[in-house]
């Protein structure tokens, strides 16, 4: 998987006809093949850009901060980034008009030890599901299976279990650098860091830890579409994504087989008032 | 510093027996900021009030907690006590410690006082960041919507109007009338039902105040009492209503025939149509799923026929909307379907018919012109039996509630049967005989004795077929026997059912409906005319069984019901209604999507540090909002904030515990 040229075509052709103010891609980093996304602001700079399957960001990120906002923006996206960018749209974060959108038909990304990573081999969705231009072969919608790490934690008893998780609570530093990679941590102020609530402990503690990243994850559910761009930020290298993949099976079966930012519009299982919402278990 | 004053009622014994309450007093005054706590054998008392209102005044107190019953019941009650102290209302919290706690461990006294402390203990701490609130004030609509042009949504159209307040009057069927124009005549006075509903049709339609909108659908109620917003669709005529005269030649030359609903399917009508002679309005639709026109675009007959030109292939259903301060709904009843009755033949024997059958086939305007007659060879009956209880007050086939009116009018039947075939005789069946109401006794008495009919009391465990009759197979139970009764006919005296639309419209209109499908009253005795909805009032069969009198009586009542609330340009609104807080809300618009009422919209606001940009933020609208807190559920930045209950108060409640 190369769209290398594609891209850089594609970006040159877009700046020439000043279609777009920036564009966001991935560049080599030299070292490693490794990438690391890149914001491009003149002509002259896209030679920079690359996209191979060492192409693991996801760039919808970058469309929530400040120097972003109202510029006309081009950008490539892989399956999982072109739905979190529809919730992103639904979600009125930003402007369609605004955006030129690269989709790729993606065939899965590289992990640091060089195989493919583990949420593109459960992937359901490898194809962009909005683009203004389509790179690749669509090889359409996949069957959905439930995480390998979840089966494996559901056969351990309670007990292990709940070690397993104070260990990742433990672990973690409260940097905060899950939510500022998450594309859809958006929130002016989030609610971990609000002074007048009372709700959350700032301290660096298990419990704090705790709160902060179930809240998160409960904030995320419905909405996260597993592009696992909080887990390659998280500098203590928690598995994050079982938060995340544990209300997505549970969504998944109890809500008509709802998965996030499939469809335009769609606000996610917990977002909408339907008159036929089944009440059969209201007294 | 808030000075909280605790009243812990007795309730006489209904909290006193299983609550330890001078033990909950003294826990109670050992909690800081309590400077005031006391029992008291009934607080909703006037003496009881009393006290509050002077200890407000004595000990300088800053809020109020009362522990008792239900907020339901009395927080209105201690409101007013405290707003006559000269405090603000809303500074009063209630500690239900009578449901929540005697009610519940009434074998446990020690954990009901136990669990009446932490109760009070959450109500102390939740009134302390109680806040001043006030009520708004909202203006109303002064148009009523009636949704069913049955005998009670007649009544309820009638007597709003007038009273001078605009009606609009929503029927789905082509005219207004419903069952009731269906009935031949009515119990107890065996006077002509047409000859007394068809006058009140024709008032509906020449009443300055009512807005008679047929062959219409109610597809969308937002808003609140007093200011409510319906869409309903006029569904395409095909006719033009302002030229058609109602001439008739249309329907006599369309050669399309199909089964005719306001008959009981006994005889067919024609794709273009007008459901019965006496129809208010007098005109006809054509039927768009049985029209050939329509379908295949091939015929056109009946344009070519109409000397006005008023067929009109091209209508379109239309959408159109109202403001309406109050609805009445009265949706009427369909008839239970006696499929599961298998042993009576239904379906298999065409002479096994249900009531309604029967009641067009002896309707001077009913296809057969008056005479019953057997749907299988044609032929008049002259044995006829009548099973009462098909479908009623049976749990294993049917439904569990007495129908209510079937004993009245199989009597009507077995004397209208008299009284078109001289030498019949009829036969019931029945379970018990429930004639409750004035004249009714006696026109049971009436069809036993003047008529000659037999009764026999039991149930028919089978109908089979010998030759050309139905043989009856059932018990006697007063002489013990099982008896076989050789019929030429037999009628089923099928259940009423709600209608069948009815949780489409509840979910619609947003109130709630029993298992069958009957819309639920506010209270069964207290307001069995009102809905849990404010502004949303039930009449006739659509709350449950009713005959005509009784719909009449409860259309009327729902009438005074609507005056009584537009007496008044505006309205009292609750204050305890969500807010947003636009320097956290992010604009995601989750909190529209999920709002019932549409009470949320959004605005633009500058994007502040001196920047020309704005962004989008939500805002509450205050009349709208009923303040169900799914908002507040569903901000993830915690914008949003119900007053009354504000994420503040929450947590005291939490941490008291």
């Amino acid at each position: 998987m190369d769209y290398t040229m594609q891209i850089q075509d594609t970006a040159a052709r877009l700046f020439s006809e000043e279609k777009i103010d920036l564009f966001i891609g991935y560049r080599s980093t030299g070292f490693d093949n490794n990438q690391v996304p890149v914001l491009i602001h003149h002509y002259q700079d896209v030679e920079q850009l690359v996209f191979t399957d060492k192409s693991v960001f996801n760039l919808t990120n970058y469309l929530k901060y400040e120097y972003t906002r109202n510029k006309r923006v081009g950008l490539v996206v892989k399956g999982c980034d072109s739905r979190s960018l529809n919730l992103m749209l639904t979600e009125n974060q930003v402007k369609r008009e605004n955006l030129f959108i690269i989709g790729i038909a993606c065939e899965g990304v590289m992990n640091e030890q060089g195989e493919k990573a583990q949420n593109c081999v459960e992937c359901v969705m490898p194809d962009a599901v909005i683009y203004d231009e389509l790179l690749g072969a669509p090889t359409g919608q996949r069957e959905y299976q439930v995480n390998a790490d979840i089966n494996e934690l559901a056969e351990q008893p309670l007990i292990e279990r709940g070690t397993h998780f104070e260990e990742i609570f433990e672990n973690c530093i409260r940097c905060n650098a899950c939510r500022h990679s998450c594309p859809l941590c958006y929130c002016n102020k989030c609610c971990i860091d609000q002074e007048t609530s009372t709700l959350y402990q700032g301290s660096n503690t298990t419990s704090g830890a705790f709160h902060a990243l179930m809240t998160w994850s409960l904030h995320l559910a419905g909405r996260c579409v597993d592009c696992r761009n909080c887990e390659k930020a998280c500098p203590s290298h928690l598995p994050l994504h079982l938060l995340h993949k544990q209300n997505e099976q549970v969504i998944y079966e109890n809500f008509q087989e709802h998965l996030a930012g499939m469809i335009k519009d769609d606000r996610g299982a917990f977002y909408k008032y339907s008159m036929s919402d089944p009440d059969d278990f209201i007294m | 510093m808030a000075r909280v004053g605790v009243f812990v009622c007795f309730c006489g014994a209904n909290i006193g027996d299983f609550v330890d309450i001078p033990a909950v007093v003294e826990e109670t005054k050992k909690i800081k900021d309590v400077k005031y706590a006391i029992e008291y054998k009934y607080v909703c008392s006037d003496p009881g009030q009393q006290m509050i209102r002077d200890t407000i005044v004595d000990h300088r107190l800053t809020s109020i907690v009362v522990a008792a019953c239900s907020p339901r019941m009395h927080e209105k009650t201690f409101r007013k006590a405290l707003s006559d102290a000269g405090m603000n209302p809303y500074l009063l919290e209630v500690a239900n410690i009578r449901e929540h706690a005697s009610w519940v461990h009434q074998k446990d006294k020690e954990a009901a006082t136990e669990k009446s402390c932490d109760l009070i203990r959450m109500a102390v701490a939740k009134s302390i960041a109680n806040e001043q609130l006030h009520e708004i004030s909202v203006p109303v609509t002064k148009r009523a919507l009636v949704i069913g042009g049955g005998i009670a949504g007649i009544q309820a159209a009638l007597d709003i109007a007038d009273a001078r307040i605009p009606v609009t009057l929503v029927e789905k069927s082509p005219s207004i009338g419903g069952r009731m124009a269906q009935l031949d005549e009515t119990f107890p006075t065996l006077d002509c039902s047409q000859c007394i509903l068809t006058p009140r049709m024709v008032d509906v339609a020449s009443h300055p105040y009512i807005e008679l909108l047929p062959y219409s659908e109610v597809t969308e109620l937002d808003g609140y009492v007093g200011n409510y917003k319906a869409k309903i669709k006029k569904k395409a005529s095909f006719v033009n209503f302002d030229t058609c005269t109602g001439c008739g030649t249309c329907w006599q030359k369309c050669p399309v025939k199909v089964p005719n609903e306001f008959n009981m399917g006994v005889d067919k009508r024609k794709a273009i149509y007008s459901p019965f002679p006496q129809a208010v309005p007098n005109k006809p639709v054509i039927d768009a799923e049985h029209c050939t026109m329509l379908i295949k675009g091939k015929c056109g007959v009946c344009a070519k026929v109409c000397e006005k030109g008023s067929i009109d292939y091209e209508m379109k259903d239309e959408m159109i909307e109202r403001e309406i301060g109050a609805v009445v709904v009265a949706t009427g009843f369909d008839l239970w379907d006696p499929k599961p009755y298998e042993e009576y033949g239904v379906g298999r024997f065409k002479d096994v018919i249900t009531s309604l059958e029967f009641e067009r086939m002896v309707s001077a305007n009913g296809p057969t012109g008056g005479v019953p007659v057997r749907p299988s060879d044609g032929n008049v009956p002259k044995n006829v039996v009548f099973i009462k209880c098909v479908g009623s007050r049976d749990e294993a086939k049917g439904i569990e509630y007495c129908s209510k009116v079937c004993c009245m009018y199989t009597a009507k039947h077995a004397i209208l049967l008299h009284h078109k075939v001289h030498d019949s005789h009829a036969y019931v069946f029945y379970m018990d005989i429930r004639a409750a109401g004035k004249g009714y006794e006696e026109f049971v008495k009436r069809a036993q004795v003047e008529t000659g009919a037999t009764y026999l009391r039991g149930r028919v465990s089978k109908i089979y077929k010998k030759g050309d009759k139905l043989m009856v197979i059932g018990e006697d139970a007063q002489i013990g026997q099982v008896v076989e009764v050789e019929a030429d006919m037999v009628v089923l005296a099928t259940a009423i059912y709600p209608y069948k639309d009815n949780p489409d419209l509840a979910r619609l209109l947003g109130i709630s409906y029993d298992k069958y499908g009957f819309l639920s009253e506010a209270h069964p005795k207290l307001r069995p005319v009102e809905t849990a909805k404010a502004g949303i009032f039930l009449a006739g069969c659509t709350q449950a069984p009713k005959d005509i009198p009784d719909s009449v009586a409860q259309a009327s009542a729902t009438a005074a019901k609507v005056c009584a609330l537009f007496s008044g340009d505006t309205m009292k609104k609750d204050p305890m209604i969500a807010s947003v807080n636009p320097e956290f809300c992010s604009g995601c618009e989750n909190c529209v999507s999920v709002c019932p009422y549409q009470a949320i919209v959004t605005e633009e606001i500058p994007m502040g540090h001196g920047s020309e940009e704005v962004r989008t933020v939500s805002k509450i609208n205050e009349g709208v909002c009923q303040g169900c807190g799914s908002c507040v559920a569903i901000c993830r930045s915690m914008a949003i904030d119900l007053a009354g209950f504000t994420d503040m108060q929450i947590i005291n409640e939490i941490v008291a515990i």
